[in-house]
């Protein structure tokens, strides 16, 4: 990630979208969790080795997060305002009287109407566009440079969801900063990601710009996940592609390419054999046997556009 | 045989909180569907699309208006004739996790409808007929013997579509049946909802919040806000000249998968969100968000009114020359 870029983050649920942001934030328990290999770079360190002490002055300060669920992460017990000043108050040596000013602005920073009066109520007096307005706020109480956002607009009505996108993609614009966004609704993604990553089976498969995504891609599991959204205009008489059978199990993770099993274009060697990464252009890069220069070619994927008309563009 | 499958007129449903608060979940809403055709619903959640699909089953009974399934109104029945309709509508539940008894095997829980109406005479004739519901929604006959805890939840879903299908129903309201659901599931999912209602000459009110799934599936779609209906057209040309502007507003507020279209358009959003439908105001529901709003929308509400090209709208600014 760079900094105010955004980028999202797509797969099916049980795929490890959410596993994978909350073992940055180690979020994930551990044991039973632990990190098997790798290393998560933050500004140039190395966090991963990183205990509870460290983290806590990263948490809040330096990243944070926003959850799906806005009514099960907000504390019932504790009024709006002393849960966003809780943070604010941990990292800067601040009066209590100042940080709830400081909350006071900041819920008028996220929509919030009337926020001398909202700060003292508690969140089941809020409704659920409003108290995922709140948890932002409490996410940006102390000017983080990345905010990880799950599923946060998926248990929200569509025009309360629009205003959230909005009010998020100004954020990233004003305070400069860094959003990754999980979700399963393309469209969310393309009003707002700069970057997707598309996950499969713990795996990330693909990944590109928007763009690249959406207009070339070249995974199988990508061409299915974009087909299956009704292109516009399509009536029913047309059926609807779909990927048959359902994501493998991963406490039995398969040996070669976790797609194999549903995927239309399998071959020999993908059963046995985890599939490279392989850069495609620039920022563009999948793993896929497909792009090996041995394999056979295949029907380009069919582009959807908005305005109707499909364009056939080659992708293999 | 009725062209005219279900017919709702002036329904209402209140729910009272207490002495001075009523809850106006359905106020006043009129819709039919004809026999064989998909009649699409949608509205933000508060907005009582729920409350008409369980009135229609009569899960509630309404305060005032009437429900008629074939031409006979289904709340004036006795219990026993009830019994006769429900066997020819059924729905199917949002939740699949939760509309399944988590303590009957499969088997059971396809076999109850069966034998409530007594369909089946024999023993083997009834295993025989949950098999073949199985087979129907894509599932295998070994699953009978299993419990609900062991599919997935697209597994539980075409659960739920065979117990809704095993009495042989005409009419199914489908309750948000996909919303919980991945998307590569949902495309599933619907893909046997149509070719079932191809097979079986089903009619379908579709109730869904996703509006690209509603312009896909539906022939008709009609709007909810607060309660009450704002627009009804031929699916098509609601998507494409919508007139209300609530629907307007809630059309621009769906992203659409491509990237270019979303960076080109410029988004006029709705501000504010849902009022609480308790004690609504007098007029139209939508005045407070709307920004043509005149006198008049505070003052009266606004009638559903033909306006050209199949299109119903409740609104009092679609016909005056300020709009």
């Amino acid at each position: 990630m760079n900094k105010s870029e955004s980028l999202a983050i797509v797969g099916e649920s049980g795929c490890g979208k959410s596993v994978t942001v909350q073992s940055i934030m180690k979020l994930v328990p551990t044991p039973p969790g632990r990190f098997k290999a790798g290393k998560i770079i933050y500004c140039g360190n190395d966090i991963t080795d990183y205990g509870d002490r460290q983290m806590e002055k990263l948490r809040g300060k330096e990243m944070s997060m926003i959850f799906q669920d806005p009514m099960t992460s907000l504390n019932p017990t504790m009024r709006i305002g002393r849960q966003i000043c809780e943070g604010i108050m941990k990292h800067e040596k601040i009066s209590a009287a100042e940080a709830m000013k400081r909350s006071v602005k900041l819920l008028k920073e996220v929509g919030i109407h009337d926020p001398e009066k909202n700060v003292m109520r508690y969140p089941h007096m809020f409704s659920g566009g409003m108290r995922q307005r709140a948890m932002i706020a409490i996410a940006l109480a102390c000017n983080p440079k990345i905010l990880f956002a799950d599923e946060p607009t998926t248990s929200l009505d569509v025009t309360t969801q629009a205003q959230i996108l909005e009010m998020m993609n100004h954020l990233k614009r004003e305070l400069k900063m860094a959003i990754v966004l999980i979700t399963h609704n393309l469209g969310i993604v393309a009003r707002f990601a700069e970057r997707i990553s598309v996950m499969y089976a713990g795996k990330i498969i693909e990944s590109g710009t928007t763009d690249d995504i959406f207009y070339s891609p070249r995974h199988p599991y990508t061409w299915g996940l974009l087909s299956s959204v009704p292109a516009v205009g399509k009536k029913r008489t047309e059926k609807l592609s779909t990927i048959k059978g359902t994501p493998p199990d991963l406490f039995m993770p398969p040996i070669g390419c976790g797609f194999y099993d549903r995927c239309d274009y399998r071959m020999k060697v993908c059963k046995e054999n985890d599939p490279p990464s392989r850069e495609i252009g620039d920022s563009h890069w999948a793993s896929c046997w497909l792009l090996d220069a041995r394999a056979p070619g295949v029907k380009p994927y069919v582009v959807k556009r908005h305005s109707g008309e499909s364009s056939c563009k080659d992708v293999m | 045989m009725y062209q005219t499958i279900l017919e709702v007129k002036n329904l209402k449903k209140y729910f009272y909180i207490s002495k001075s608060q009523v809850l106006k979940a359905v106020d006043n809403v009129n819709f039919s569907i004809e026999r064989g055709k998909i009649l699409g619903m949608v509205g933000e959640s508060g907005c009582g699309k729920t409350t008409v699909g369980r009135t229609i089953m009569h899960l509630y009974r309404p305060d005032e208006g009437e429900v008629l399934f074939n031409g006979i109104d289904v709340h004036q029945l006795n219990n026993k004739k009830y019994r006769q309709i429900t066997k020819k509508m059924q729905m199917i539940f949002q939740d699949p996790y939760a509309s399944l008894d988590p303590r009957k095997t499969v088997g059971s829980i396809i076999g109850e409808g069966i034998d409530i109406h007594r369909l089946c005479r024999t023993r083997s004739e009834r295993v025989e007929r949950i098999y073949q519901m199985l087979e129907m929604v894509g599932l295998n006959r070994e699953h009978a013997n299993r419990f609900p805890h062991e599919f997935s939840g697209g597994q539980r879903q075409r659960i739920g579509i065979a117990r809704a299908l095993a009495v042989g129903p005409e009419f199914l309201v489908c309750d948000e049946a996909i919303s919980a659901l991945d998307v590569s599931i949902q495309a599933q999912i619907i893909n046997l909802l149509i070719d079932l209602q191809k097979k079986l000459d089903l009619t379908y009110l579709f109730i869904a919040h996703d509006l690209s799934i509603i312009r896909y599936i539906s022939d008709d779609t009609i709007v909810m806000y607060l309660g009450t209906l704002v627009e009804k057209a031929e699916t098509e040309e609601l998507f494409l000249n919508p007139l209300h502007p609530y629907t307007i507003g809630l059309l621009e507020a769906v992203p659409i998968a491509d990237p270019e279209y979303e960076k080109s358009h410029k988004h006029d959003l709705l501000s504010g969100e849902v009022p609480s439908p308790i004690n609504p105001a007098p007029g139209c529901r939508f005045a407070s968000r709307c920004k043509f709003a005149k006198e008049i929308c505070k003052r009266e509400r606004p009638f559903l009114i033909y306006a050209g090209n199949g299109h119903m709208v409740a609104c009092h600014m679609v016909h005056s020359d300020s709009w």
